[in-house]
């Protein structure tokens, strides 16, 4: 028989399983919906007549002849070339993640071993440019872009990536560097390092997963970002996003919603797979045992 | 092998001062202790040495090299942190060699040297657990090794046994004193602990808020302390200090009159150590009431007051009496120190 605390333990159990699961359902149906629907034609998934007909693909098995089609990858991979946009992401955030991470790392470590007041001021500006809408700084970038004749190319885009997201960053990389302690770095320039060398043989192997999460958060950023890349990239050079936005379409011009969610679909998959892979370096750390215990 | 050249030396942070004019030098092999308590700049002159700090004032010479301006990686001195500071991600071996690695010592050496300066800590059968899988005292012994695997001119060392246990801290205290003796380098040797001191040091010297109280042996030090200062934090149980007058020769305080102190007259601090008197049945020079009494393996210690403050005596350890009991105390006047009571300094010889 089970005893009243028993009892009282299956219950909160019950409940947390309950919460768990109806937060997964909220959290993950949107995103299931979108890929089942991906594979319909546009009559099907946005149904006028009976929203049934996204699930079962009426219109999909009329028009095509089979309950799932490619259509919309179709259209938009090789129709639109979004493989283009895969690829200018890719350049773009390949090289913000690593522009972030080289002065975040170094201005993290500088600004975490300084024993000077500004800092603290430094930091604080930091975290006063972070706080703005990404869009007010774009405004004042647009004429000097264009004055200079760098409007639209992928270089520029990084450029202001990096500038948006270095506060983040160095924020993010001084509080780890602040964890590993000081002893280590003054113990290897002891042993014959110089302090550069200090910082990349014994701080950067210690700060791994620290490196690794903030350039994911980066990556994120980069990978996102819509108001940047969407004012400033000529078509040519866009990203995923603003063409996904494009795929839309606007008043003026008939878009093609089907090739916008067979788009957004594929700008999705890889962050599962990234976080996937990245998941243990987040969690771990690396630093049990450096001092004493 | 080197002499460290210490030249007045100070170092401030704006109003701060963290070491006052510190001048010595630290011969060939000498094995010199810095004791003192926490802030009293003794930390702080070895980071100086070490290069992790520049001074405010003052110059260094190491090896006869002007050390001023030169990178810590340049002094060839090698350090052990009191937080150990191992290199986490490496294992005790890469440990070890990392200095000889990061100096570009010939690659066909670094085993043998390894193996011989693990030998030495007694880390032979660790050499391929990462820190963290290492026990605290193991942990302590890498430090070190890393230290001696490189031959440095000099080894300074910062309070490596504060993390110890007592019995762990009795033994490495004999292991580095081999060490030392072994390898015969000089060594400066930070410590809060004054019995690591005195058992370790050639040469000792006091510090006590920035600023260097008295230098000599432990033997110096101990039987002829340069102020109260350091009358009062070298011993266990501290020297007893007790205010009172010399007039004629004798020094006078409530419960005590001790003939035949050549002193000047005035008012002076009486200093003697628990374990330089003795109790007796009469006739002593302080008679006093016990006040509180405890008994050690080795001694019963007395506490009397006199002239106002409580002084330590230690009796043998089968003296018995009950507080309140009278008793009377003996000591010769040639283990007698006397102290400006305003100053500390030393009065007399």
């Amino acid at each position: 028989m089970a005893t009243k605390a028993e009892s009282r333990l299956t219950t909160l159990r019950a409940v947390s399983y309950a919460l768990v699961i109806t937060w997964l359902i909220i959290a993950a149906f949107p995103f299931l919906w979108t890929v089942w629907g991906s594979f319909k034609v546009q009559g099907d998934f946005f149904s006028k007549a009976d929203w049934t007909n996204a699930i079962y693909g009426i219109l999909t098995t009329r028009e095509t002849g089979g309950a799932f089609t490619l259509k919309g990858y179709y259209g938009a991979w090789i129709q639109e070339e979004f493989w283009r946009n895969v690829f200018n992401t890719m350049v773009i955030v390949f090289f913000t993640v690593c522009i972030s991470l080289t002065f975040g790392t170094l201005g993290g470590y500088a600004l975490a071993r300084s024993g000077f007041r500004y800092a603290f001021w430094v930091l604080m500006a930091a975290l006063a440019f972070r706080a703005m809408p990404h869009i007010t700084l774009v405004s004042g970038y647009m004429l000097p872009f264009f004055e200079w004749n760098i409007w639209g190319l992928k270089a520029t885009t990084v450029i202001v990536l990096v500038a948006i997201n270095q506060p983040f960053t160095l924020w993010m990389l001084h509080s780890f560097f602040l964890n590993i302690p000081k002893d280590m770095d003054e113990s290897a320039m002891v042993d014959g390092c110089t302090r550069f060398q200090a910082f990349w043989n014994v701080i950067v192997p210690v700060m791994w997963p620290g490196v690794i999460t903030t350039g994911l958060f980066s990556f994120l950023l980069a990978y996102n970002d819509y108001a940047v890349t969407s004012m400033l990239l000529s078509k040519p050079n866009e990203t995923m996003v603003p063409a996904v936005a494009s795929f839309l379409g606007s008043v003026q011009v008939q878009g093609n919603i089907m090739f916008a969610v067979a788009a957004v679909v594929s700008a999705t998959a890889p962050l599962f797979v990234l976080i996937l892979f990245f998941q243990r370096q987040i969690v771990s750390g690396l630093t049990a045992g450096a001092v004493k215990g | 092998m080197a002499e460290i050249v210490v030249s007045n030396v100070s170092k401030r942070w704006d109003s701060f001062v963290g070491v006052h004019d510190f001048d010595r030098t630290i011969a060939d092999r000498e094995f010199l202790v810095l004791p003192g308590p926490s802030d009293c700049g003794k930390t702080t002159a070895m980071r100086m040495v070490a290069g992790l700090e520049d001074p405010s004032s003052g110059e260094f010479w190491i090896d006869g090299r002007a050390a001023n301006d030169l990178e810590p990686e340049d002094r060839d001195v090698a350090m052990v942190f009191q937080s150990y500071a191992l290199y986490p991600n490496m294992n005790v071996h890469e440990n070890i060699r990392f200095p000889l690695k990061v100096r570009g010592v010939d690659p066909a050496t670094h085993d043998e040297r390894v193996r011989r300066a693990s030998a030495m800590v007694e880390l032979d059968d660790f050499l391929h657990r990462r820190p963290a899988e290492l026990s605290g005292g193991q942990r302590q012994r890498v430090a070190p090794g890393r230290a001696i695997v490189r031959e440095p001119v000099a080894f300074l060392v910062d309070e490596p046994l504060s993390n110890l246990d007592a019995k762990l801290q009795v033994s490495t205290r004999a292991q580095i004193k081999n060490l030392s003796h072994e390898l015969a380098v000089t060594t400066v040797y930070v410590t809060h602990d004054q019995i690591e001191a005195m058992t370790l040091a050639d040469r000792v010297v006091v510090m006590k808020q920035g600023v260097v109280q008295q230098v000599g042996t432990p033997t110096e030090i101990y039987g002829r302390p340069a102020n109260a200062f350091v009358a009062s934090f070298i011993g266990n149980p501290a020297m007893n200090l007790v205010d009172g007058e010399i007039a004629d020769s004798s020094f006078k305080a409530e419960n005590a009159l001790i003939e035949g102190l050549s002193a000047p007259e005035g008012a002076l601090t009486l200093g003697f150590r628990a374990e330089d008197a003795e109790v007796v049945t009469e006739g002593g020079q302080i008679n006093a009431r016990i006040c509180k009494m405890a008994r050690l393996r080795d001694a019963t210690v007395v506490s009397v007051r006199i002239g106002g403050s409580l002084a330590s005596v230690k009796a043998d350890k089968n003296y018995r009496a009950e507080i309140d009991d009278t008793v009377s105390i003996r000591i010769s006047t040639d283990l007698c120190h006397l102290f400006d009571t305003k100053m500390g300094e030393r009065v007399g010889d």
